[in-house]
């Protein structure tokens, strides 16, 4: 198993990119989470999060070690195809390695400022501006209120 | 993107200015030592320093000033998945006990703090209905309360006014009652929705009380629905007990020691409560005598630190005579249904689990396949990350059509979150963990806990139901989890009250059987769950509680 101090190689970040951005590809114009550059983001803060190095790390140990990568050259040498045949198979017998690692490429993406953009997603805290909600309307409740009570007596 | 590290503890641990002191005791000897500053034991310390007892509280967590929640920094949503999750496990802060939860089909959420766990609640709080006092009466099921709906519907009110209280009469599915402090918080435009379609099916819904401030409220001000609520208000518009009943509690004189993780309950020879032993952050042993002992370290604090003050006097634990301490272990479970509704959007504006409840299913109905029943908070859909990895369901699929499957969910999600009545079960159990410890060295509770087939049948039932009313609200993908393992939130049961000393640890006015100057004031005494919310209930409980010792037990006053 690795261990949670070691560092990632160049090797590493260049599978890590690559394997990001098959987590989650580019859609249209906009890049995958690999093509934006969030893999040196990503590595930052698995050293604040000691559950999800360990994922990150046995991930790409684990691309390593994949049979066809190891055959090819690494795993950047593989098509498209056999990079999500690879990732697949991490999947399924890592599942719960897999799962922290995905969750790690996730909080990276969905808390980027350009993704916010693209979503939709004000780039903001909730506070302190909040949001409007349209207000209570006693009118809404016309309907409800007519039905009988029906909750269960007791003596 | 900003990233602030993250819990900034230091940062966070000044005080809030207008609690500036924790006070001094006037002598050694208090008459009512209180441990744990969460919802149950500030609400004592309010009523009783008001009484004219002194009182001092020992809490393991510190004072959180809420202008550094999360929800002031740009990173919010990764701070809830790790310094703010409401799992301790995964949080991980000192002043935490860890859980052993891995024979448990629910894992305890809970957090330590002046607060206590509603620093992180989301402040839904619906009451029990009279028939929740009398299940074995009613349905052959469980035991009855030693008391009604009736002994405490003056201590809900009283707590309401404290707490701070929106919502509106009217409710056909409970008893008529005073009202509320401030109006309903606004439905929104997708509670609105949702309250059509409970109307079209003719199914009951009502907007949900809650204290969470519609308007300005003593002091604190209104909710600006910002959204997530359960990691702390920065506004103070949610109602926790270090904004409310402590700075009360310790204008008239309580005292607050934080950072005192109590270690034993000790006892003297003619088997009452002398005080209590604590740690301090370094590790030093101190002791706080007192006239009587209130425990309020809720339904997994307060077994735990029983069991731990074990001696030659009392082998199996403290007040533990019936046998029953740790016993019939409650949670509420959650089956968790999601719609995911086009017409729709930017669901995650309003807080996040305060919009209706439904009671349709909420009384036994015999042509059902399960006994008691279950009812239905209507929670809202959350940020970016929190979409992404699911919430209650499996995340977004990674790879090819990651994003179609993200932009379904988001904005769009409505969940109806089915909270199901768990009957009572000795099988059920918080014991001590013979390994897993504090970071003072205590042993840490272990839970065993598995969910009954009636449990099981009653959280299928709400999912059905849920579809049902997600497909006339229009839905065009559901997502259902039976049981979501991360949702025990309700810790109730584990020294349960009753007039018979062989079957119940405290009586009905939360005094030990076993010790009459111990109090028990926490979820620990419930007898049975209800299908809703626990906590006015158990606030209302602990008030009920404080009054019995200030009208009826003088001799505790020094
Ligand atoms: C995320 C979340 C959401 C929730 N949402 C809702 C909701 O919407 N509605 C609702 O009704 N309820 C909700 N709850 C539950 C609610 O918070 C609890 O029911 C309530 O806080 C219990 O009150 P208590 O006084 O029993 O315990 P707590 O509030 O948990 O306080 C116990 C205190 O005792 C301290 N303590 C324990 N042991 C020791 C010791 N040995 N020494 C010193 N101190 C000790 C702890 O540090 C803690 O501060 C929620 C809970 C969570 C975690
Ligand atoms: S939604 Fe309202 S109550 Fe919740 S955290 Fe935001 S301001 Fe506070």
């Amino acid at each position: 198993m690795p261990t949670t101090d070691r560092q990632l190689t160049d090797v590493d970040r260049v599978v890590l990119t690559r394997v990001m951005d098959l987590i989650i590809p580019s859609t249209g114009d906009f890049p995958g989470a690999g093509g934006l550059g969030l893999a040196e983001r990503l590595e930052r803060a698995s050293m604040r999060y000691g559950r999800l190095r360990s994922g990150l790390l046995t991930v790409l140990d684990a691309m390593s070690l994949d049979i066809a990568s190891r055959i090819e050259g690494g795993f950047a040498a593989l098509d498209e195809e056999r990079q999500i045949a690879a990732i697949a198979s991490v999947e399924s017998d890592l599942p719960i390695q897999f799962s922290e690692f995905v969750e790690l490429v996730y909080e990276t993406y969905y808390t980027d400022s350009r993704v916010y953009e693209h979503i939709g997603w004000a780039d903001r805290p909730p506070q302190p501006e909040g949001f409007d909600l349209k207000p209570w309307d006693p009118t809404i409740l016309e309907k409800i209120r007519n039905r009988e009570p029906f909750w269960r007596e007791v003596s | 993107m900003n990233e602030t590290s993250t819990s900034d503890q230091e940062e966070q641990t000044v005080i809030a200015p207008q609690i500036a002191t924790e006070g001094q005791l006037a002598s050694d000897v208090a008459d009512i030592l209180i441990v744990g500053a969460g919802a149950s034991g500030a609400a004592v310390a309010w009523r009783l320093t008001q009484a004219g007892f002194s009182v001092v509280c020992l809490e393991q967590g510190r004072w959180f000033n809420p202008g550094f929640y999360p929800t002031t920094k740009q990173n919010w949503e990764i701070l809830g998945r790790h310094e703010w999750n409401w799992d301790p496990n995964k949080r991980g802060n000192p002043e935490d006990y860890p859980v052993n939860d891995s024979e448990s089909d629910i894992t305890p959420l809970m957090f330590a703090a002046v607060g206590g766990s509603t620093i992180h609640w989301t402040a839904h709080t619906p009451r029990f209905h009279p028939s929740d006092f009398r299940v074995k009466t009613l349905d052959g099921v469980a035991d009855d309360w030693p008391l009604t709906y009736d002994d405490l519907d003056p201590y809900y009110d009283m707590n309401d006014m404290m707490m701070g209280c929106s919502g509106i009469n009217g409710d056909p599915a409970v008893p008529p009652r005073s009202p509320r402090p401030m109006p309903p918080i606004p439905l929104g435009e997708d509670g609105e929705h949702m309250a059509a379609a409970f109307d079209r099916l003719g199914w009951h819904w009502w907007p949900s009380d809650n204290y969470v401030n519609s308007v300005p409220y003593k002091g604190r001000d209104a909710c600006n629905y910002c959204g997530p609520v359960g990691f702390g208000c920065t506004r103070k518009a949610k109602s926790s007990t270090d904004v409310n009943y402590w700075p009360e509690a310790i204008r008239l004189g309580a005292v607050i020691k934080t950072h005192a993780r109590v270690s034993e309950i000790t006892i003297g020879t003619d088997g009452r409560a002398t005080g209590a032993n604590y740690l301090d952050r370094a590790g030093n042993i101190h002791h706080q005598a007192a006239r009587s002992v209130v425990m309020a370290g809720n339904g997994i604090g307060t077994p735990r630190l029983l069991l731990m003050s074990k001696s030659d006097a009392h082998p199996d634990g403290l007040l533990n005579s019936s046998g029953l301490v740790g016993k019939n272990l409650m949670f509420h479970p959650y089956a968790m249904t999601t719609g995911f509704i086009p017409d729709l959007s930017e669901t995650w504006k309003g807080p996040m689990g305060n919009i209706l409840m439904s009671q349709e299913f909420y009384e036994t109905d015999p042509r059902r396949d399960f006994v008691r029943g279950y009812a239905y908070q209507l929670n809202r859909g959350s940020g970016p990350l929190f979409t992404a990895l699911g919430g209650a369901h499996q995340p977004v699929k990674w790879g090819a059509g990651h994003h179609e499957d993200f932009a379904e969910r988001f904005g769009h999600a409505i969940t109806l979150a089915g909270i199901g009545e768990d009957l009572p079960e000795e099988h059920n159990t918080v014991t001590l963990d013979e390994q897993l410890t504090d970071s003072s060295g205590l042993p840490a509770p272990k839970i065993n806990y598995t969910l009954s087939e009636n449990s099981h049948r009653m959280m299928d039932h709400s999912i059905k139901s849920a579809t049902t009313v997600l497909q006339e609200a229009g839905a065009t993908r559901i997502m259902a989890n039976p049981l979501l393992r991360g949702g025990g939130w309700h810790l109730m049961g584990t020294a349960r009250m009753g007039d018979d000393p062989e079957r119940s640890v405290v009586d009905k006015w939360c005094q030990a059987h076993d010790a009459d100057n111990v109090f028990i004031v926490d979820g620990s005494v419930f007898v049975t769950a209800g299908a809703v919310n626990p906590t006015p209930t158990l606030q209302a409980i602990a008030l009920r509680a404080a009054d019995y010792i200030a009208h009826e037990r003088d001799d505790l006053k020094g």
